[in-house]
């Protein structure tokens, strides 16, 4: 079977090109030489820099907030959308609506980017806090709908609501006490990609974020503009860790209600 | 509370559409007003003239357009196009032996290597691209090297190269491609592929006319899920690039945030998505089963 190591050698090569990039970063930010790429010894001084860091702790804090209100507000749109395109039989335009739905991931960033700030200025807004998050629970609705609708219809269709109904509960009381109950792992797992969605984007922020709005990829952003430092490795490190966290939780929740949600 | 109760009970009961499209409401609302109104905007905008100090004066002309196809952006344009090629090419390329091997090969580790593919997707484009400056800098970790091992006696310049905007592409691109593919690959009948091996193909006639052919589907969108995002990219030669090989995404950044002339970047905006819509409806009809 010759053949079949070369194949699998050469997919191990592309993982290893995969995985450099993340390995290098994590190598560098315990390496403690401040401007070349040698190897000096492990040190965690970059990291208790960050964590003195004012500055970042803050837009660290402003990325956290941001992503929760994009993730919540995501989960209740995107919950009240895919019950209705899962459960009801009787309306035109599902199709349109799962399109419009699915929009935000095809849609270039920079195109949303420059249109939303065209846009909100043009109209009068300011670019706040409030906007930004209307905008990133944009590009986390596909997320939350993708994750609810999935594990919509894998909960055995209406049979379990319908057993509730027929024992007296109204639809109302069938949802509250059946589906959401079993709804609810899908809920969270959208969310949390949600989260990951809006806490690591760049770009959307770039074009809106007004100026004092700083989130951590526009923090690092501005820190490269000054060059390469230790420092952006272990905050890079920082946020690679977040989203392994936020992925780690992910796949856990999939395996525990024995579904994959859709990555 | 019983009426409430009744009220919740029609909506989710969804007997009538009106209960349908209330409960779609709030999503739809939401997307119109943060994603169709703003394209409509752009359109709009493009259609209007720039005022000095960055003002727009509204008015109906196409000068915008006949802009963006004058000498100085074609090479923007063009250059988007054959950047957004050779890294399709270089995906289908690169990326169809992992196909291959994770729908043939990979047995009881292929879940893993497919979440392990998708790892990279997930993290931050930012923080990946930012490592990849750490490594082909000029004093980067290639270069170091290269230079202690005595390969050459001066760094090399690969970082804000073509080269290095191509590789951040493909790095960034390579699962977009693999994924359908692997999808196509996976619908495959094995039983075909065997039906020629039993009649006598060997290996590589068997792949030529029975795999290959029957992956086709998978390559087109592959290439399309590559090509189309491609053409709208600013991060990879915002960083990987520098100014000497912007793309388009990059020229429109700096139409709204630098030269302040909003009216030309959202005519570049706006063919830039008429382009993407017209390749994704070209792909919808052409496209076999969904």
């Amino acid at each position: 079977m010759k053949k079949g190591r070369g194949l699998a050698l050469y997919c191990a090569g592309l993982y290893a090109f995969l995985y450099i990039p993340l390995a290098v970063m994590t190598v560098f930010s315990f390496n403690n030489a401040h401007r070349n790429v040698v190897w000096l010894g492990f040190t965690l001084k970059w990291y208790a820099r960050l964590w003195k860091d004012a500055d970042l702790m803050n837009a660290m804090l402003t990325s956290v907030e941001l992503a929760a209100a994009a993730a919540a507000i995501a989960a209740v749109l995107g919950v009240l959308a895919s019950y209705a395109l899962t459960r009801h039989k009787n309306f035109h335009g599902r199709e349109g609506y799962a399109a419009l739905l699915d929009a935000p991931l095809m849609i270039p960033e920079v195109a949303l980017g420059v249109g939303l700030l065209s846009f909100l200025v043009r109209a009068g807004f300011e670019l706040n806090f409030g906007a930004l998050a209307c905008a990133h629970a944009l590009i986390c609705l596909p997320y939350s709908v993708g994750a609810a609708r999935a594990r919509l219809k894998s909960i055995g269709g209406e049979r379990l609501e319908e057993a509730a109904m027929d024992l007296g509960a109204s639809e109302w009381a069938a949802f509250v006490k059946v589906t959401l109950p079993l709804l609810a792992p899908a809920i969270v797992s959208g969310s949390l990609l949600a989260f990951t969605v809006s806490f690591e984007d760049f770009v959307t922020s770039f074009f809106l974020a007004g100026i004092g709005i700083v989130t951590l990829p526009i923090k690092i952003y501005a820190m490269m503009k000054f060059g390469v430092t230790p420092e952006i490795n272990a905050l890079s490190v920082v946020l690679l860790a977040a989203t392994f966290i936020l992925l780690g939780l992910n796949a856990w929740l999939a395996v525990r209600t024995g579904e994959a949600t859709r990555l | 509370m019983k009426t409430l109760d009744r009220g919740l009970s029609w909506l989710l009961a969804g007997r009538r559409s009106a209960a349908s499209h209330l409960l779609l409401s709030p999503a739809a609302a939401w997307l119109i007003v943060f994603l169709v109104l703003p394209a409509l905007g752009l359109v709009a905008l493009s259609l209007a003239r720039n005022g000095a100090y960055g003002t727009v004066v509204w008015s109906l002309n196409l000068d915008n357009y006949q802009r963006a196809v004058d000498p100085r952006y074609v090479p923007v344009l063009l250059r988007t196009l054959a950047f957004a090629g050779a890294t399709t090419a270089l995906c289908l390329v690169l990326g169809y032996p992992l196909a291959y091997f994770l729908s043939f090969r990979a047995g009881r580790f292929r879940g893993a290597l497919i979440i392990a593919l998708m790892v990279p997707f997930w993290t931050s484009a930012l923080v990946a691209f930012y490592s990849w400056m750490v490594i082909l800098g000029k004093e980067g970790l290639l270069n170091t090297a290269l230079l202690r091992f005595g390969f050459i006696s001066a760094p090399l310049g690969i970082l804000y190269t073509p080269f290095s905007v191509l590789l951040g592409l493909v790095y960034f691109y390579l699962p977009f491609t693999v994924l359908p593919l692997y999808g196509s690959l996976e619908k495959i009948p094995r039983s075909y592929v065997e039906a020629a091996y039993d009649l006598g193909a060997g290996r590589w006639t068997a792949f030529l006319k029975v795999t290959l052919p029957l992956s086709l589907p998978g390559v087109i969108a592959g290439a399309l899920l590559t090509f189309i995002p491609c053409l709208g990219d600013f991060l990879t030669a915002e960083l990987l690039g520098g100014p000497r090989y912007y793309l388009l995404g990059n020229l429109i950044s700096n139409q709204f945030l630098m030269a302040q002339d909003w009216p030309f970047g959202a005519a570049l905006t706006t063919l830039l998505l008429a382009g993407m819509i017209g390749g994704l409806w070209a792909y919808r009809r052409w496209e076999p089963d969904a």
